[in-house]
């Protein structure tokens, strides 16, 4: 309501500051027009029954149907949704909220102050979506916020009329299938994702469990569409026991770090030294590992390396229930049904000494873009999309569109504090918890992985503090230890999981009014983070949790310049950074430093994101093709037809079958055979590009485009598909022989998908020719220095 | 060739980039012969030297499409331009914040860029009051009896000054818009199109006044260089690679295209820019150093023997000189040690050889191996033309459009913009073409 009477000067300001603070934005002030409109319908809506709501609702469906909304279309989703979240949850949706509605309605992604209730904003906008005719999918960052949102939100819905559902992993087949058929479903990224997979997959039309979705509403729209978005979602399916190298794995055992071998600093990659080499020669019978012969066994060598060296338990890995299981870095949170690929996943499973899982192969891949692409409309919420405007609109075309906060936000961020060693850090936020404690204040301390939250509850207990650990391996207690961590006087230590979605209400979530006020009195949430995030949004993401909708709050960060963000990042800290006795370094110099590594980050994984993508396209275009030929396949009788054309030998043999069998069996069997050798020869493309992609990057040396040369190589290779499948299909004819009254062909049908993973490989790792002189000129200045 | 034309005129997205690059090429073409205002066209025209007399002005002639010596809006070049990213790169080895930046990826490269723009605007308004003053002096144009530059007051000099500076900044612009929405690398681009602007214009001097006979000959002669240079460009080694980082599956590829490839022309064209630029300072020197009038013994042995390019010994010593910035720039350029580490880092070796020391050896041997050949190459089509001085007249003849720099640079450019026209086919135009 203030917003849209404010006076004309005032919003020409706040135009401008629009302009200046955020110029990757796009406004919603024709919106904001909209706003007393709605609020002069509410009188009116309350006085409907529940039923006439409903009806009231129904009506909306009417009409033509049309890809944008009327205002007034606007006006009466948004004064129905408003009274249906009253009567439902006991929430009346704010003006700002109605606002981002509008803006979701219109396709933006909408930046809302965390805390300001985006659920109900999704939930409403599907709503609009699906009265209007459409089929909405509401993408959520993980599974347990899907299914979160779409109990909670089941009662709004279904005041007006819209049936809703969701899935995650545990769901069955028929399920699924119920809720792809409502008119809204919720579901996390990468489930929807590989459902759309499996869906790829199919021999009968019947398996499949979607429904043609008109509209994507994504949640932390940022997280979904730019973290997530760095890695395909990948499907494998497992071929045979895994054959880990046991022998190998006991030999890299005994090597010595920087002696046998060594890594480098950002942990991504460890390699033999030639001490290293020898003793394994050695040990494995004096074979060569460098030639042709001795390849396999390097890569044995190579891949149980990386498990030895670059991979720590409770880092990257929980071992959980007799199996390891995955922590997903941006989320700290376990990573169901992801794996390692290339025999990684195994040789960690040999070092863990766990019996080895099946050795997946890759069916089938896509990225997020894609996923997100498929949707005629998309629109997203987050709280923090404007640090990823220009990505938003390079790789979605979508514009962000900022709401401002119901109450203003008074959280006060002090600024980092930075040591020189890990030590002191850890020191100093013990020292801190222990001294805001004792004011009684509730504090979220968000590190940065599982054995760090560990080994900082185990520090407090010591300084006699009792804490709650809420990390990757109790995820599931996830609601009530958030439930709790806003009680006075609670010490929360958590991995990144905390980051999103989650509320933490000031005196807990059954706190009495007095307890709520006692807490507000002490200065709300304090959030402690101890180590800088590698993209300043995730630092925020933290900061989030405190002062939510108005309350009070307190954030800071602890940084070292040991942190692996500085390691990796910006390695050369610069000189004259004098620590006072504590180990704190109050430079100036020091906090831009870490700024610095922070965007070197944040740069190197927009470069993974936008390779990924550039790489990936190709990939994706030849399997939408190859996915067109595949329907023809399913829908209709080309396989039989093409068997029954053939002037070879085939089409005998398949007379021979429909004699057998009957014409109607026979058919069946050419139309799945002929699918499994295209998704089997699908199989074998994307491993030859993956092989392809791997050394790709060399040919920069030679001055040619790695993607063109990427490119050059894929295209023939994708081009003998089609005629290979159908060989194969004839050859199977041939071959296979009518047993029991079934046509016997090993090795056919699909195989179910079994476990994820995910690749990352940098483009070129080379610079430039000028580049390379810039280098030497640079190591010569800084040898003259010394 | 003509069916790759063909295909990718019909693609409808691929014609729209190609047609967009036309259209920038035309109002570029326009904007070189377009006078800047306050210059006489006609006293322009009146005083264009012939070739050989421009001295050290052709490359820059060269470089900017005839553009300059026609005081034309864009007399100032790309120059500016290609001179404002060099001082930017090298200012990343000096100052700590542009260091910083460039590592910060996209966004701080799009820093760096702005600042680029920056400085290339600073040194176009540099570039275009040398260039006024020059003319206005009859630096510029040698015995010419005409001023140029009529109205030499300060109002008129700002102008035309402005107007060159502006010339630069829509150049630069242009050449962006060309990499961004239209086909290649826009600023190779209009580099390529400078030098070819002047074929006709070279051509015809060659026809009026040597005769048909010589004319054919010439094309002919020109043709086959050229060929032969597209021939040795796409010439590579091959040093095949393995990955062993990843157990694979069912299969092991081949190999077939896991190399890394070498070129025969390392080195690309630098070598010569290089060692021709060397070549014109003694001649610089003496003009600096000693009156017009004067002559010394020194001048007298640099016109004999290092300026005049007929003689054997400035021949041999240009060829000398090609050869050893060759070795050196792809020494500086192609650090063995590095790529060995990376390719040991990344879990690739060479069949055969330990990754390290021994790959880093490996490639040395080979590298070596190969840039002798490819120096040789360089430095005979850098001084054929030195042959045919004779055919347009007498002196300065290296930066004619046939010459060695000329005819590398635009088959360089050329052969990356039909690749890029062929992968953008390979990638969009699925049905048809390549099925």
């Amino acid at each position: 309501m203030a917003l849209a009477r404010t006076p004309v000067t005032k919003r020409i300001g706040q135009v401008l500051r629009r302009l200046i603070e955020r110029p990757a934005s796009v406004s919603l002030a024709k919106y904001e027009k909209l706003l007393p409109q709605i609020e002069q319908r509410e009188d009116e809506v309350r006085a409907l029954s529940d039923d006439e709501l409903t009806a009231r609702a129904g009506k909306l469906r009417d009409g033509e149907p049309s890809d944008s909304f009327s205002n007034e279309q606007l006006i009466e989703i948004c004064a129905l949704g408003r009274e249906a979240g009253r009567r439902a949850l006991g929430e009346r949706a704010f003006d700002v909220q109605l606002l981002g509605v509008m803006g979701l309605l219109t396709g933006h992604v909408v930046e809302m102050a965390t805390g300001e209730g985006k659920t109900l904003v999704g939930a409403l906008a599907a709503s609009g979506y699906a009265l209007r005719g459409k089929r909405v999918h509401v993408i959520s960052v993980n599974d347990y916020l899907a299914r979160r949102d779409a109990e909670w939100m089941r009662p709004v819905f279904e005041l007006l009329g819209v049936t809703v559902g969701w899935v995650e992993p545990s769901r069955t087949h028929e399920e699924r299938r119920n809720a792809y058929h409502c008119d809204v479903t919720y579901g996390a990224v990468s489930e929807i994702g590989f459902d759309v997979l499996r869906d790829r997959l199919v021999t009968d039309v019947e398996q499949r469990v979607m429904a043609k979705a008109d509209v994507a509403i994504v949640d932390e729209a940022d997280s979904v569409l730019v973290d997530e978005a760095r890695v395909p979602l990948v499907m494998a399916g497992s071929v045979d026991a895994n054959d880990a190298d046991e022998e190998v794995a006991k030999i890299v055992r005994r090597l010595r770090p920087g002696l046998h071998y060594e890594t480098d600093p950002d942990g991504r990659n460890a390699w033999l030294t030639p001490a290293g080499a020898s003793v394994v020669e050695k040990a494995l019978g004096g074979i060569n590992l460098y030639d042709e012969e001795g390849s396999e066994r390097l890569a044995a060598v190579n891949v149980a390396l990386h498990a030895h060296a670059l991979l720590t338990r409770d880092v990257d890995y929980i071992v959980r229930d007799g199996k390891v299981q995955l922590i997903n870095a941006s989320r700290g949170r376990v990573a169901e049904l992801q794996r390692w690929p290339d025999g990684l996943q195994a040789a960690v499973e040999v070092k863990e000494q766990l019996p080895p899982s099946d050795r997946g192969e890759v069916l089938d891949s896509i990225t997020v873009q894609a996923l997100v692409g498929s949707y005629p409309t998309v629109a997203g919420m987050t709280g923090t999309a404007v640090a990823v405007a220009e990505t938003l609109r390079e790789f979605y075309r979508l514009e962000v569109a900022v709401i401002p906060p119901n109450a203003p936000v008074v959280r006060v961020d002090e600024d980092d504090r930075i040591f020189d060693s890990p030590s002191s850090k850890l020191r100093a936020i013990v020292a801190e918890i222990k001294r805001v404690h004792a004011e009684g204040r509730p504090i979220l301390v968000g590190t940065q992985d599982v054995a760090e939250s560990e080994e900082l509850a185990e520090k407090l207990r010591k300084a006699g503090l009792e804490c709650t650990v809420l990390n990757a391996r109790n995820d599931a207690e996830e609601a009530e230890i958030i439930a709790e961590a806003g009680k006075k006087g609670a010490i929360t230590v958590s991995t990144q999981m905390a980051g999103r979605g989650t509320d933490i209400k000031l005196g807990g979530s059954n706190g009495t009014p007095e307890e709520r006020a006692e807490v507000v009195e002490l200065g709300g949430l304090y959030v402690i983070g101890t180590a800088r995030y590698p993209s300043s949004r995730l630092d925020d993401q933290l900061r989030g949790r405190a002062g939510r909708q108005g309350d009070p709050g307190g954030s800071i960060f602890f940084a070292s310049l040991n942190d692996d963000l500085v390691v990796s990042g910006a390695p050369d800290v610069p000189d004259g950074l004098v620590p006072d006795d504590d180990g704190e370094i109050s430079h100036p110099a020091a906090k831009r430093h870490i700024d610095h590594a922070q965007r070197v980050m944040e740069g190197a994984n927009l470069e993974i994101h936008r390779n990924t993508w550039r790489y990936t396209r190709l990939i994706e275009r030849q399997r939408s093709d190859l996915l067109e030929f595949r329907e023809k396949v399913l829908t209709t009788d080309v396989a039989a037809e093409y068997l029954q054309s053939e002037e070879s030998e085939a089409s005998k043999h398949y007379d021979d079958v429909v004699e057998k069998l009957g014409e109607d069996k026979a058919r069946r069997m050419a139309r799945e055979v002929l699918l499994f050798h295209l998704d089997q020869l699908w199989s074998d493309h994307l491993a030859f590009l993956a092989d392809v992609r791997e050394s790709i990057h060399l040919r920069a040396l030679g001055k040619e485009t790695p993607i063109d040369e990427f490119h050059r190589a894929a295209i023939p290779e994708y081009h003998k598909i089609i005629p290979t499948a159908k060989e194969r299909l004839a050859e199977t004819f041939q071959d296979a022989e009518v047993v029991d009254g079934e046509l016997d062909v090993a090795a056919v049908g699909v195989r179910r998908p079994t476990s994820t993973w995910t690749y990352l490989v940098h483009d070129n790792p080379f610079d430039s020719d000028a580049e390379q002189a810039l280098k030497k000129v640079r190591g010569l200045l800084r040898k003259k220095r010394w | 060739m003509l069916s790759v034309i063909r295909s990718a005129l019909a693609t409808p997205d691929l014609r729209k980039k190609i047609l967009f690059t036309l259209m920038i090429v035309v109002l570029y073409r326009v904007g070189a012969v377009t006078p800047a205002p306050g210059v006489s066209y006609e006293a322009v025209q009146a005083c264009q030297p012939d070739q050989g007399e421009q001295g050290v002005f052709s490359l820059l002639n060269l470089f900017s499409g005839g553009a300059l010596l026609q005081l034309s809006i864009f007399s100032t070049g790309i120059m500016p331009y290609i001179t404002a990213s060099i001082i930017v790169q090298l200012l990343t080895v000096v100052i700590p914040r542009f260091e910083e930046l460039k590592k910060e990826g996209q966004a701080g490269q799009n820093k760096l860029t702005q600042y680029t723009r920056y400085l290339t605007i600073a040194l176009a308004v540099l570039q275009a009051t040398g260039v006024i003053a020059l003319a206005t002096r009859g630096g510029m144009f040698a015995n010419c009896p005409q001023d140029v530059i009529p109205d030499s007051s300060v109002g008129s000099t700002a102008l035309i000054v402005l107007t060159m500076t502006a010339g630069t900044a829509v150049m630069m612009w242009m050449g962006e818009l060309i990499t961004e929405r239209g086909i290649g690398n826009g600023m190779s681009l209009l580099i390529f199109l400078n030098i070819a602007a002047r074929i006709p214009i070279e051509g015809e001097i060659i026809l009026s006044n040597q005769g048909g006979a010589v004319f054919a000959v010439v094309c002919v002669f020109v043709l086959a260089i050229i060929s032969s240079v597209v021939f040795v460009e796409q010439g590579q080694r091959r040093i095949p690679v393995q990955y062993a980082k990843r157990m694979v599956g069912r299969r092991m590829y081949g190999g077939t295209s896991t190399y890394l490839p070498i070129k025969v022309n390392q080195a690309g064209v630098i070598p010569v820019i290089f060692a021709s630029s060397l070549l014109y300072l003694p001649d610089l020197i003496s003009r600096l150093v000693t009156p017009e009038t004067e002559t010394s013994w020194f001048k007298r042995v640099m016109a004999e023997y290092v300026t005049n390019q007929s003689n054997w010994v400035h021949i041999a010593i240009y060829f000398a000189l090609i050869i050893f910035f060759t070795y050196f720039y792809i020494s500086i350029t192609f650090n063995v040690d590095d790529r060995a580490e990376d390719m040991k880092k990344y879990g690739g070796f060479i069949p055969g050889i330990r990754p390290g020391r021994p790959t880093a050896e490996y490639l040395h041997f080979v590298l070596n191996r190969i840039t002798l050949p490819g120096s040789i190459y360089l430095g005979i089509v850098a001084i054929l033309p030195n042959f045919f001085l004779d055919l347009t007249g007498e002196g300065n003849n290296q930066n004619f459009p046939f010459g060695g720099t000329a005819v590398l640079i635009m088959v360089g450019v050329a052969l990356d913009t039909v690749k890029q026209i062929e992968s953008q086919l390979m990638q969009r135009n699925y049905e048809g073409f390549l099925r």
